[in-house]
């Protein structure tokens, strides 16, 4: 059984956004819209500081709040684990965004580009049945499912693996199969420092963060 | 100088306010609530008979909810897919929620067309189950800390009771009709109630992410409204009425305003201001320095 899942390790990210940037062209996000994002956080008071990059997105969750609180059946788990909106279905009411914990969810209110008219790049790429529904991170599916669909290991393979885990500079994203033992995702997920984000929720998120 | 490092759990990412459900989704908490509550009360109060106060009731409260229905419609991003809402009966109060208010608007209908006691006692129901309903759509938002707290459906209810209550009281004493020892002294203890599971709301965890949001709850402005005005002096009136009945009209109108008034000020309170999405943690060690 596949069981998708991201380790994420905050020790190597340098905060460059180049994930984020990533996303919103593989995706054709338009410019209010972000998938995922590099928190930029400093923690402790002076002299005890520590500055440190946290990248966000959705966390997969294995027990998604967001899916059985949408009214529509929009939000969506498959069985290998990935949650994703089916655009058709969605009203775009953000209850889903109420209610997951890691402020995951977006709501595209219009296809704004960053200019007064789309630039080519951006009406090639405009989603219209993205307006007014709610969006998140796919973990790329099209892109692992494609993979997959030509034989190719998702994490390992780049024409499988996510967009953000593919640009990182810094390796500092690792995309895989967290049920297979030998992947690099599940020795990293089964590493001691590793953790999720916020498991006093109760969400099992799949991906998992190092950090000292 | 020596270190020493602690690991322990950290914001990396502060609350902020959550800003996809606006004004329109509290006129949906506040009307549905008020409209609800407000047949539940007219109609316990008739002893499930067909009294002038149920008749306006009828007429007024199933309005309300639907009002409140459009009003949030609005706010989504495609409304027109509305009807699909209620496809998820199984695990959404969104979904339920939007059902039981149908029923309740064919029941309250049913029982304006054809009058019987079954179709308001099933009413009352309904808009019981609208109040509750509407608590559990904020109880499951587990993003939003000051609504995911398992006392919130019982706010809503009693919300529901208390803005329903006033609008009881303002139409029975605005169309002269006297009240009962017993239906005031049953309304006093209602708000008592709500009020102390109001307080209990407020102090509900110590969880520091909870305090930061219901803080603007407790704030002398809101609390003067909320506490003062929408619980102690309904209170107080009511058993002003209760001590001197010659006055007991225009002293309860006034309660009933007020009820009204402090239910829906605590309602946009919470969803608008105590809204505030769940500060994101993580476990980090930090070195501390020490003097040596």
């Amino acid at each position: 059984m596949t069981r998708w899942g991201m380790a994420v390790d905050v020790r190597r990210c340098v905060g460059c956004q180049t994930c984020t940037i990533a996303c919103k062209q593989e995706h054709g996000l338009p410019a209010e819209t972000a998938w995922r994002f590099v928190a930029d956080c400093e923690v402790g008071e002076y002299p005890d500081v520590r500055r440190l990059f946290l990248p966000m997105q959705c966390m997969h969750c294995a027990q998604p709040p967001c899916v059985p609180v949408c009214p529509t059946g929009a939000s969506r788990q498959r069985e290998d684990g990935i949650v994703w909106v089916h655009d058709d279905a969605c009203v775009g009411c953000g209850y889903c965004a109420m209610a997951c914990p890691y402020q995951a969810r977006h709501l595209v209110h219009t296809g704004s580009g960053y200019f007064e008219t789309p630039t080519p790049s951006e009406a090639a790429r405009a989603h219209p049945e993205r307006h007014g529904v709610m969006t998140k991170c796919t973990f790329c599916k099209e892109r692992v499912d494609g993979g997959v669909g030509r034989g190719l290991r998702p994490g390992v393979d780049p024409d499988a693996t996510p967009m953000c885990a593919l640009a990182c500079i810094a390796g500092a994203i690792v995309f895989g199969d967290l049920d297979d033992p030998d992947s690099r995702v599940a020795r990293l997920a089964a590493d001691p420092r590793a953790q999720v984000l916020m498991p006093e929720c109760g969400t099992e998120p799949r991906v998992y963060y190092l950090a000292d | 100088m020596t270190t020493a490092t602690t690991a322990r759990c950290r914001v990396m990412i502060p609350a902020q306010p959550q800003v996809l459900w606006g004004w329109p989704a509290v006129a949906n908490f506040v009307l549905g609530g008020l409209g609800a509550g407000w047949y539940v009360v007219a109609v316990l109060a008739a002893g499930f008979e067909r009294s002038p106060g149920v008749t306006v009731a009828s007429w007024v409260a199933p309005v309300l909810v639907m009002a409140g229905f459009a009003a949030v419609a609005g706010e989504a991003g495609r409304p027109r897919r509305g009807p699909r809402v209620l496809t998820r009966l199984r695990t959404s109060w969104m979904s339920r929620e939007l059902l039981i208010g149908i029923v309740f608007v064919s029941l309250v209908a049913a029982d304006l067309i054809f009058p019987l006691r079954l179709h308001r006692a099933q009413a009352v129901v309904a808009a019981s189950l609208l109040a509750l309903a509407q608590g559990f759509i904020v109880r499951r938002a587990r993003g939003v800390t000051a609504w995911d707290v398992p006392i919130v459906p019982v706010l809503f209810v009693l919300s529901a009771l208390l803005s329903g209550g006033g609008a009881y009281l303002l139409v029975e004493t605005g169309t002269g009709r006297p009240l009962t020892p017993t239906t005031v002294g049953v309304g006093v203890a209602l708000v008592a109630a709500a009020f102390v599971a109001w307080g209990r709301y407020l102090v509900w965890t110590s969880e520091d992410s909870f305090v930061r949001a219901v803080a603007p709850l407790r704030a002398t402005g809101s609390a003067l409204v909320i506490d003062g005005a929408g619980y102690g002096l309904p209170v107080l009136l009511g058993l002003l009425a209760l001590a001197t009945p010659a006055t007991a009209g225009p002293v309860l109108a006034l309660a009933g305003a007020l009820l009204i008034i402090g239910q829906a000020w605590a309602k946009a309170r919470l969803i608008r201001v105590a809204g505030q999405l769940r500060p994101i943690t993580l476990t980090i060690a930090l070195a501390k320095r020490r003097s040596s």
